[in-house]
């Protein structure tokens, strides 16, 4: 935690990710992500497992889908395909919890959705629930229209914290 | 020519942001520079420091809705500078959820014809973060922050400048960021600690002259009056046309 030399009045400096945001280098992942994943993950899993969401752990990764950030042992980044159902969720689902593994905040562009479904609300759901009892942070950016739609007709958008999100523009 | 578009934002309220486009605009405009200043919250505040009061006055609201055009809806207020209100529809496009429609490039469309005769148009944003806010990023080029220097507000621009990232990430392209220091109270140390602070971060990015806190500025709204009209030649006008003269020298902290 950034905090101000001795004789500021100022403790904690809330502006201080800005620093460390420019000066951590975007380190690839080296790690096989299909290793053995800490307790983390694991929590996320049986949270899915309590949900009644069913994936395949072995599913096949796609580390290029994964974008870290110039902040990346911080902040993940992830953009959502268009179509997001029972088809992509495992995928989708080991994606982020790679992500919840090595990542502080995870931000979800989710502007490109045309077209989800209630597994994939589902997973949304419980990794926003998974992360708060991780004191992590996950953000759902720019939710299209569509995805506005399902979460509304769902009656999650409040939990996904999209319900005062500024949606519609791509 | 094409004219420099100016959002100035902070969704934190109370930090000067409408106070700092009146008095900015006004000295801008008194320099002979062509202004436009869009009051782009549906509270209507900067219309009515400007003295424009009716309630049912059209305004940017008609232009995103693409009923009327920017050089028609343009209100002249002072020598050099125009004003476009609000209008009483700007709060119904905040609420807009119509499938498939481009939401966040209403303003940037509405501002792409007969803006060319300005010099500069500013956008006074409303102390949010929601649909309003998003338009005015995707229509600016350039932002203007005011701050206050509290704590606070220093946590608040912290939250701001993770918004305007994600933009600048999403839309490709940079801002040109300015912050600007409003409500100024310079025998406060907390004051100089914040501003130390900022310069870390905001290197040359913070306007060299600091607009400092005083009883004018919080009156001249209520007579519909700048602080050059209210009280021509005393601390604050002087403030703000050193501010006008930083803005357009680039000159910084």
């Amino acid at each position: 935690m950034a905090e101000q030399e001795e004789n500021s009045m100022i403790g904690y400096d809330p502006l201080a990710w800005m620093h460390e945001a420019e000066e951590e280098e975007s380190p690839t992942r080296s790690a096989p992500l299909s290793a053995a994943l800490p307790d983390d993950s694991a929590i996320f899993d049986d949270d899915m497992a309590d949900a009644g969401v069913e994936t395949e752990p072995g599913a096949a990764l796609n580390a290029a889908d994964l974008q870290p950030s110039a902040d990346a042992e911080t902040t993940g980044r992830i953009i959502l395909e268009p179509l997001q159902n029972i088809q992509t969720v495992s995928q989708l689902h080991q994606q982020l919890r790679c992500m919840l593994d090595s990542c502080n905040k995870i931000d979800i562009d989710a502007s490109a959705v045309s077209q989800i479904d209630t597994a994939t609300l589902q997973l949304l759901l419980v990794l926003k629930l998974t992360a708060v009892k991780l004191r992590k942070e996950v953000n759902i950016d720019f939710p299209s229209e569509k995805f506005m739609e399902a979460a509304d007709l769902l009656g999650v958008s409040e939990m996904l914290s999209v319900d005062q999100a500024v949606s519609g523009f791509f | 020519m094409t004219s420099r578009i100016v959002a100035v934002l902070n969704q934190k309220g109370g930090v000067g942001k409408t106070t700092t486009t009146v008095n900015l605009a006004h000295a801008l405009a008194r320099m002979g520079k062509k202004i436009t200043v869009i009051d782009f919250d549906p509270q209507s505040h900067l219309a009515v420091a400007l003295g424009v009061v009716s309630k049912q006055q059209t305004g940017i609201d008609e232009i995103m809705l693409g009923h009327a055009t920017f050089t028609q809806q343009q209100i002249p207020v002072r020598e050099n500078l125009n004003l476009i209100v609000a209008g009483p529809r700007l709060q119904e496009i905040e609420q807009l959820r119509e499938s498939g429609s481009h939401r966040g490039d209403l303003l940037r469309k509405a501002l792409a014809p007969g803006t060319d005769d300005r010099d500069l148009i500013f956008i006074d944003c409303p102390p949010s973060s929601g649909i309003l806010v998003a338009n005015a990023l995707f229509a600016a080029e350039e932002l203007l922050v005011p701050m206050t220097s509290d704590y606070l507000a220093l946590q608040g621009l912290s939250h701001l400048m993770g918004t305007i990232k994600k933009f600048e990430a999403v839309l490709n392209k940079k801002y040109r960021l300015q912050i600007v220091m409003s409500r100024y109270i310079p025998t406060r140390r907390l004051s100089k600690d914040v501003v130390s602070t900022l310069k870390k971060y905001f290197p040359q990015q913070i306007l060299a002259t600091p607009v400092r806190e005083t009883a004018a500025l919080a009156e001249c709204p209520s007579f519909g009056k700048t602080v050059f009209e209210y009280r021509p030649g005393w601390r604050s006008a002087k403030d703000f046309e050193a501010l006008a003269g930083d803005f357009l020298a680039g000159r910084m902290m």
